[in-house]
């Protein structure tokens, strides 16, 4: 079908739908389905027969390779990356990669360098390094005060 | 890549449920539908996150059968040609390797792995670079490019590089 052939990520071509739909990263997922985990604990004592092997597998894997553990990191993750005009898809590509220099976020991400959207290599630079800022704090305290980190990023 | 995206299901509901408890059952049956299938479209329905809206019941003409309009929320898992994302390793042999990204399945032939990397075939086949520094083997994780994705009756299968820059072991 011609429209499977057009679609292509890299460009950004994936239909209307998946432009317009809300994009989650890793962590986001991991979130949401730690939570309906602990709903069916809650409500059977064996949770792991309500649900389907593509639940547990995504329940791993999104574990696996979340980058931030905790719902006010993963916050700050998207209102950092939110700042710039991306498309969701290129937010969340960049958010579960975190590819640490601009070099690598154009190889992971074409369109953001493709479609103009940022003025400089700079401006990518700035957006990568708030973010290893957010990761380096995640790692050495499980919880930063959210407006000392707000303070640090707005430099 | 996950979405969160609204979809629409006409459910079939039997008449022995009309009574308070329909919306439950309704979800119940719901859930129990749509969780762990694939579309093509779509993708993998991996959760359902909440029923948003119930429409008017239709009576089937003939049985006493009513077709509920149902809208829901969930997550879904849709890979994309052309998306980079990590995976784990599952099966390593001397064609290439198969990994695993949630619930889909991704194959990277040998042809699209860097040439400088080998197959070793042994009690934990690998492929590793000649100077030893790389080793890809079950249970490592890869940062791949997906080229090819294809649907089949209930699954998605992908077809992977790690030939391009900064793809391969992390």
């Amino acid at each position: 079908m011609s429209a499977e052939e057009e679609e292509n990520a890299a460009e950004l071509k994936i239909g209307e739908e998946f432009l317009k739909a809300k994009c989650l990263m890793n962590c986001e997922v991991s979130l949401i389905l730690d939570k309906k985990y602990e709903q069916l604990q809650n409500m059977s004592d064996d949770p792991l027969s309500q649900t389907s092997q593509v639940f547990e597998k995504s329940l791993q894997y999104v574990k696996r390779f979340s980058r931030y553990k905790n719902s006010e990191t993963v916050k700050q993750v998207r209102e950092v990356l939110s700042r710039n005009r991306l498309a969701e898809f290129e937010l969340c590509v960049l958010g579960n990669l975190c590819p640490e220099t601009v070099e690598e976020a154009i190889a992971m991400v074409p369109t953001i360098k493709s479609k103009g959207r940022f003025q400089d290599d700079d401006a990518i630079d700035k957006m990568l390094r708030d973010l290893s800022l957010i990761k380096n704090l995640n790692r050495y305290s499980c919880w930063v005060h959210p407006t000392f980190l707000w303070s640090l990023l707005i430099q | 890549m996950f979405f969160h995206m609204v979809l629409e299901r006409n459910m079939q509901l039997h008449p022995r449920y009309f009574g308070p408890h329909l919306h439950e059952k309704l979800t119940t049956k719901l859930v129990k539908d749509v969780e762990g299938t694939c579309s093509g479209k779509h993708g993998f329905v991996v959760a359902v996150t909440k029923v948003e809206s119930i429409g008017k019941g239709l009576i089937r003409e003939g049985t006493g059968f009513v077709t509920f309009p149902v809208k829901y929320q969930c997550v879904v898992f849709r890979p994309f040609r052309g998306e980079i994302l990590e995976a784990v390793v599952t099966l390593v042999n001397k064609m290439g390797f198969f990994a695993e990204a949630g619930p889909v399945n991704i194959f990277v032939s040998n042809h699209l792995i860097p040439d400088d990397m080998e197959f070793q075939s042994g009690d934990i086949p690998n492929y590793t670079t000649s100077d030893g520094s790389v080793k890809i083997q079950k249970d490592s994780e890869v940062r791949l490019k997906i080229i090819g994705v294809r649907v089949d009756a209930a699954e998605i299968f992908c077809i992977g590089t790690i030939k391009d820059d900064f793809l391969g072991r992390n």
